[in-house]
């Protein structure tokens, strides 16, 4: 029926730090199981184990009475010593947290009440220390090692024979270890690798005595659950002779486990009983969040038993405590009896330091949703739209009968595991565009912040586990016994499976057309490659603030070099060649990737190296317009040849206006049509650039306005050619500009009368930009 | 409770109806009810929508254990907005009457642009063109 028979037999599936369980792998774990993330630890189910234990109760009472005359005879003088010993700590269980213990004190209020349902359980075996008292005989008498609880504060294990085993099997799954520390979540008996699941109602009617719901913490500072090789099993830890946790056998998180039967009975009793919470159980909890229970109610009285009080309620009573850096051990406790409110909330401490072995951030994270869960409520309780939109949301809820059926903590366990899958050591390796699309938003925001003093949109961010790197050796697998290694074929070691040899085409056989075809080949390979060029040193910049200050000049100098690659690659690498052909760039700047990714290189080159490009461009730019007509790129290119402009001194930016205009380089007499131009002018981006241009040498000029010097000369030379040819141009082939610089009309009423710059004004839509 | 804000998780998409896209082509709508770590996805309510042109017809299926790989994508249902679909409602006979007439009428087309490329003519039809200028795009 179960696997575990024993205690021993159990295997040891503590509840471990995520990163730390991942490695062990030899044990049949399951490693995503409640178990592995500590949702164990975050127990919720405290109260459906008081119930589980209610159950037995009912079993006991008669082993109980049974066994008490006959074992106590027998057994008490073999059980001499042990018997003090037992006693002392059972006394302490009992006697000392009676009053403090809030569980005790609402199952004894609410007893009373219960006691007139029919079918119920009345009384808990936990109620007060007689019951306790009662069944120390059968402790004593070491026959009744079924309430499993109760075998947690043996010092020793009874002794079992075949029969003993099998009564075990069917009375109660052997304890598991139940260490705050540890903590682990109950065993059922389901194989391991299903996910948890939420057992029965815990209903409040049954009073099952937690006698110190107090997450018990011998003074140890709080830290992640040790690795599985350090920490004793079960068995061991019941052993140990005076270990705190036998002093305090009943630690919250862990319940009594109970057997298929036992829960099936449970399950069927529940099923019998839908509307086992009664009204004046609520009305016993005041203040407390009305809504859960609201939703609550409903459901039980629809007999769900399996679902309910989901741990929504527990669940947060989990995180209504605020978070301590290091969760305390709960300090407060209800002086005496308070409403149920208090008593839950009280409780709430005790499951917040359930959370010690979860990621720092991770437990941040939880708490930030407990804020919103707090949020929810006051909303649901109080009046705004948002909470009227929520209670819809929840009336939809409520009236479907399937909903919830993936509990609480199974969602956790789920979203656990996403955020594992978040870890990450470089996040901005491996998540980019995540990175960068947050870092956009919250810049945003905050500039929106600065502009006006709205209200603080709470953004909830994503906070994600920093792992620090380990390094992992590759070790390929040896066998033992083998004689000589075997390779094993693997995803870390790929065995060749095909010998692919690789044949260089001879040039004869290629046709003009493949030859076309490799070139452009080839360009496209010189462009991804430039581009990683580019991305590296886009990222030297970041690097460069994380890195330590020894490092840094060899980052510079690396960035230095591999920009003077990418110049290389962009102009066709032929070192100690004049550049005669302009091809290489040309043939790059055909495809629009390439465009882009010398838009992003301009602003890394040099002065004179970005210049040269400029002027590559310009000498070719009909070209380039005719092979851009699809793409349209060429206007990204815009912005980075303006701000180049503005470093570029005034020969240049003559030269580079004859060359877009195609001027010739006399003032003879002009050609009858120019091509070029017209090409350049029906361009969107010629236009511009041409338009940018002007306005840059008009900068210079009347910067500079009283040296007569040869490049004024020069230039105003160029200027007149220029505005002859722009009188040509007829105004319906013109294209429309990015942008229209401003001080134009001044430049060009300079050399031109008044009537043509009117005209030219017109034509270029020079007044119109202005106005 | 705003599960991993900034990322694609599903859990705050239980209990809600949605629309599931397969990878075979197959239109789910159901209430999420359970996922895991490979979106796997537990449907429940499942109705398989068929639709043909401007018809559509719905099939009940129960409940649908759909493994995680074979999404596509799937989308929340607004409950409020559900019945504006411009989709007629026909019966479930109709609509698949109507999907084997859709499947002949494609099978016709593929056969006569086979026939047309083979006398050496090919016409590109308007939904193919676009393939045509991205496939050329490539190289230019």
């Amino acid at each position: 029926m179960f696997r575990y028979e024993s205690l021993e037999d159990c295997p040891l599936d503590e509840d471990e730090d995520a990163f730390q369980g991942l490695g062990e792998e030899d044990e049949e774990i399951d490693q995503f199981n409640d178990d592995t993330f500590g949702s164990g630890a975050v127990d919720d189910d405290w109260q459906e184990a008081h119930e589980r234990l209610a159950e037995l109760e009912e079993k006991l009472p008669a082993a109980v009475n049974e066994q008490t005359g006959n074992g106590e005879r027998d057994e008490m003088d073999l059980l001499g010593d042990h018997e003090e010993n037992l006693a002392e700590r059972l006394s302490k269980m009992v006697i000392e947290n009676e009053l403090e213990d809030p569980a005790i004190m609402r199952a004894v209020q609410t007893r009373p009440v219960l006691q007139s349902q029919p079918g119920s359980l009345n009384s808990s075996i936990w109620d007060g220390s007689e019951v306790l008292r009662r069944i120390r005989g059968p402790l004593l008498a070491q026959e009744m090692p079924t309430v499993s609880v109760l075998e947690y504060a043996l010092p020793q294990r009874p002794p079992q024979g075949p029969e003993d085993d099998r009564d075990l099997s069917e009375r109660a799954l052997p304890r598991r270890s139940t260490s705050p520390i540890i903590g682990s979540p109950p065993v059922r008996a389901v194989p391991i690798g299903t996910p948890p699941k939420q057992m029965a109602v815990p209903s409040f009617n049954q009073q099952i005595l937690c006698p110190k719901p107090v997450h018990v913490r011998p003074p140890m500072p709080p830290r992640y659950p040790a690795p599985y090789g350090e920490r004793m099993s079960p068995n061991q830890l019941c052993n140990v002779p005076n270990s705190s946790l036998l002093g305090h056998p009943f630690p919250p998180s862990v319940p009594p486990v109970l057997t298929p039967l036992q829960r099936a009975q449970l399950l069927g009793g529940a099923q019998l009983q839908p509307g086992r919470m009664s009204p004046s159980q609520f009305a016993r909890v005041p203040g407390f969040v009305g809504s859960p229970l609201a939703a609550m109610n409903p459901k039980l009285l629809q007999g769900r038993v399996g679902q309910m009080l989901p741990p929504a309620p527990g669940f947060r009573a989990f995180f209504s405590a605020p978070p301590p850096a290091t969760p305390p051990p709960p300090q407060q406790h209800p002086p005496g009896p308070g409403p149920l409110m208090q008593n839950l909330r009280s409780q709430a401490p005790v499951f917040r330091a359930d959370t010690t072995h979860l990621h720092p951030q991770h437990r941040r994270l939880l708490h930030q949703r407990q804020q919103q869960n707090r949020n929810q409520h006051r909303n649901l309780n109080g009046a705004g739209d948002r909470g009227s939109h929520r209670s819809s949301h929840q009336d939809h809820l409520r009236k479907d009968p399937y909903a919830n059926l993936m509990l609480q903590r199974e969602k956790d366990w789920v979203s656990k595991i996403q955020m594992m899958q978040l870890q990450s050591t470089d996040p901005y390796l491996d998540d980019f565009y995540y990175q960068n699309y947050f870092e956009k938003l919250e810049k945003l925001s905050a500039a929106e912040e600065l502009q006006g003093d709205g209200p603080k949109k709470e953004r909830t961010k994503l906070i994600t586990p920093q792992v620090a790197k380990l390094e992992h050796a590759y070790k390929p697998v040896q066998f033992e016994g083998s004689l000589g290694k075997l390779t094993v074929s693997s995803v870390n070691n790929p065995r060749k499976m095909i010998d692919a040899v690789v044949t260089s085409r001879s040039e004869d056989d290629e046709t003009k057309e493949k030859q076309v075809r490799d070139k452009r080949r080839k360009t496209l390979v010189i462009i991804e490659k430039t581009y990683s060029l580019l991305l590296d040193v886009e990222d030297y910049e970041r690097r460069y603030l994380l890195s330590l200050e020894e490092e840094r000049p060899a980052l510079m100098d690396e960035r230095k070099h591999k920009i003077c690659s990418m110049y290389d690659n962009l102009r066709g690498k032929l070192p100690g060649q004049e550049r005669p052909s302009d091809d290489h760039f040309v043939q790059i700047m055909c495809i629009r990737k390439g465009k882009r990714m010398v838009a992003r290189i301009l602003p890394f080159l040099s002065t004179e190296q970005a210049a040269d490009i400029l002027m590559t461009t310009a000498r070719n730019l009909p070209f380039l317009i005719k092979k851009d007509a699809q793409d349209e790129v060429l206007p990204c290119l815009l912005s980075p040849f303006s701000l180049l402009l503005y470093h570029l001194p005034s020969v240049t930016v003559t030269s580079l206006l004859q060359q877009l205009m195609n001027l010739p380089q006399s003032a003879a007499a002009p050609a009858p049509s120019n091509p070029h131009l017209t090409t350049v002018l029906q361009n969107k981006f010629g236009l511009s650039l041409l338009l940018v241009v002007l306005s840059r040498g008009e900068d210079l000029q009347s910067s500079d306005p009283a040296t007569e010097s040869t490049e004024n000369n020069q230039w105003m030379q160029v200027m007149f050619m220029a505005t002859r040819e722009l009188l040509r141009i007829p105004q319906a082939a013109l294209a429309k500009p990015i942008s229209i610089p401003t001080n134009l009309v001044s430049l060009f009423s300079r050399y031109v009368d008044r009537q043509k710059l009117n005209l030219l004004e017109t034509k270029l839509q020079l007044v119109q930009g202005i106005r | 409770m705003n599960y991993m804000p900034g990322t694609a998780s599903l859990i705050e998409d239980i209990d809600k109806k949605h629309l599931v896209l397969l990878r075979d082509g197959r239109t789910l709508i159901g209430f999420l009810r359970s996922i895991d770590q490979f979106a796997n996805l537990e449907l429940h309510q499942t109705v398989e929508r068929i639709h043909v042109g401007k018809k559509s017809g719905d099939t009940p299926r129960g409940i649908f254990v759909v493994r995680g790989e074979n999404v596509v994508l799937l989308g929340e249902i607004d409950l409020e907005k559900e019945s504006d679909t411009p989709l007629q409602q026909v019966s479930i006979k109709e609509i698949l009457e109507q999907r084997v007439e859709q499947q002949t009428k494609l099978e016709n087309e593929k056969l006569k642009v086979q026939a047309l490329k083979d006398q050496g003519l090919s016409i590109p039809r308007a939904d193919t063109l676009f393939f045509f200028f991205f496939f050329f795009n490539i190289f230019y």
